[in-house]
């Protein structure tokens, strides 16, 4: 692992320590109370579920262009870190729903969107297990698509009728309520790059260990 | 990948439970004395007043205007803390149950490839 994982490490560990102080600061929105905190682990999970869905997206158009299996092995890691990070999207969203809004779920463009971005992710992961040769291919078109759905998601809060709040919510927090929010979303975006540092890690060394059976197998012949 | 899989099934349940526990509230919601909508109701001189007056107690009270849920009565209210701690926890036992599981993984490759080393010494040797 290069030298600046373990540093990052600890600093990652140390934030996610110190965030239920940073959060038990920021000050009870109006309405909604004391359930409005979950906001500061829900928003950071779904950005960095965007975020994994576009290096998901990104990695493998590079890989379908230049057929490097270097952008593969990060495509297959930001995709499991997309399943990761939208399933704790997915679920926090909903704890709060039930006490803000008083249902777990409802079928709006952002939560089915949302949804439909998650079934991709996990539909890449699935066609990459049990697709067999030539599935890595398949699977870097079906990212495309999920990348093409992240915008979707981000702006449907704006064009349709939704419970969601819209995208300038963001912008006008209270600094009270930016700080704490901010912070969780740079420990979140540490966390996402160290884990998907490891996770490609994992894939490098299991193709080293393919290219090793390879040879030992070209060698008995 | 399996833990990852794991973990899904944990969350399919929990999704499971939920909705099994929203049905149970709506179920629980709708009176049951009410006629169902379809079946044709038979003209008074024919209902005898026990039937009028459930008729009538079923009939629901019009809501003219958004309850804010503050100002819901107690029994109605949900605690906050629950849901939560729920999320927090949430959170963190599964970034650290990926954390383990890809750990694992690194290091049940790391052991193949020095099982693979020892053995392609040996080869060497013989």
């Amino acid at each position: 692992m290069p030298a600046w994982f373990t540093p990052a490490a600890i600093v990652c560990g140390v934030m996610f320590a110190g965030s239920p102080v940073v959060i038990a600061g920021a000050p009870y929105e109006s309405t909604m109370g004391l359930v409005q905190k979950i906001f500061y682990y829900h928003m950071p999970s779904a950005w960095m579920f965007l975020t994994a869905s576009i290096v998901c997206g990104v990695a493998s158009g590079r890989f379908l262009s230049t057929g490097d299996g270097r952008h593969d092995r990060t495509a297959w890691s930001a995709a499991e870190m997309a399943v990761l990070f939208g399933l704790l999207t997915l679920v926090t969203g909903p704890l709060w729903a039930r006490k803000a809004w008083g249902t777990w779920w409802v079928w709006d463009a952002r939560i089915t969107s949302s949804l439909v971005g998650w079934m991709i992710a996990w539909a890449y992961l699935i066609l990459r297990k049990y697709g067999g040769p030539g599935s890595e291919k398949l699977a870097a078109g079906l990212a495309l698509f999920g990348m093409a759905n992240v915008p979707f998601i981000y702006i449907s809060v704006n064009y349709w009728r939704t419970i969601h709040p819209a995208t300038t919510v963001v912008p006008r927090l209270p600094v009270s309520m930016g700080v704490p929010l901010w912070y969780c979303v740079a420990a979140f975006l540490l966390l996402l790059v160290l884990l998907l540092k490891l996770r490609v890690r994992v894939a490098e060394q299991q193709a080293r260990l393919d290219a090793i059976y390879l040879s030992l197998d070209e060698q008995r012949r | 990948m399996t833990t990852l899989l794991r973990a899904t099934s944990v969350a399919v349940l929990i999704v499971a439970v939920w909705g099994a526990s929203v049905t149970a509230q709506i179920q629980r919601v709708i009176p049951p004395s009410l006629p169902p909508l379809h079946m044709p109701i038979p003209p008074p001189e024919l209902l005898d007043e026990r039937v009028l007056m459930r008729l009538a107690q079923a009939k629901p009270e019009q809501q003219e205007e958004f309850l804010p849920i503050d100002q819901l009565p107690p029994q109605e209210q949900l605690p906050a803390g629950p849901l939560l701690v729920g999320a927090y926890a949430f959170v963190l036992l599964v970034l650290f149950g990926y954390l383990v599981s890809v750990a694992r993984r690194l290091s049940a490759i790391q052991r193949e490839v020095d099982r693979l080393d020892a053995d392609v010494k040996q080869i060497g040797r013989g």
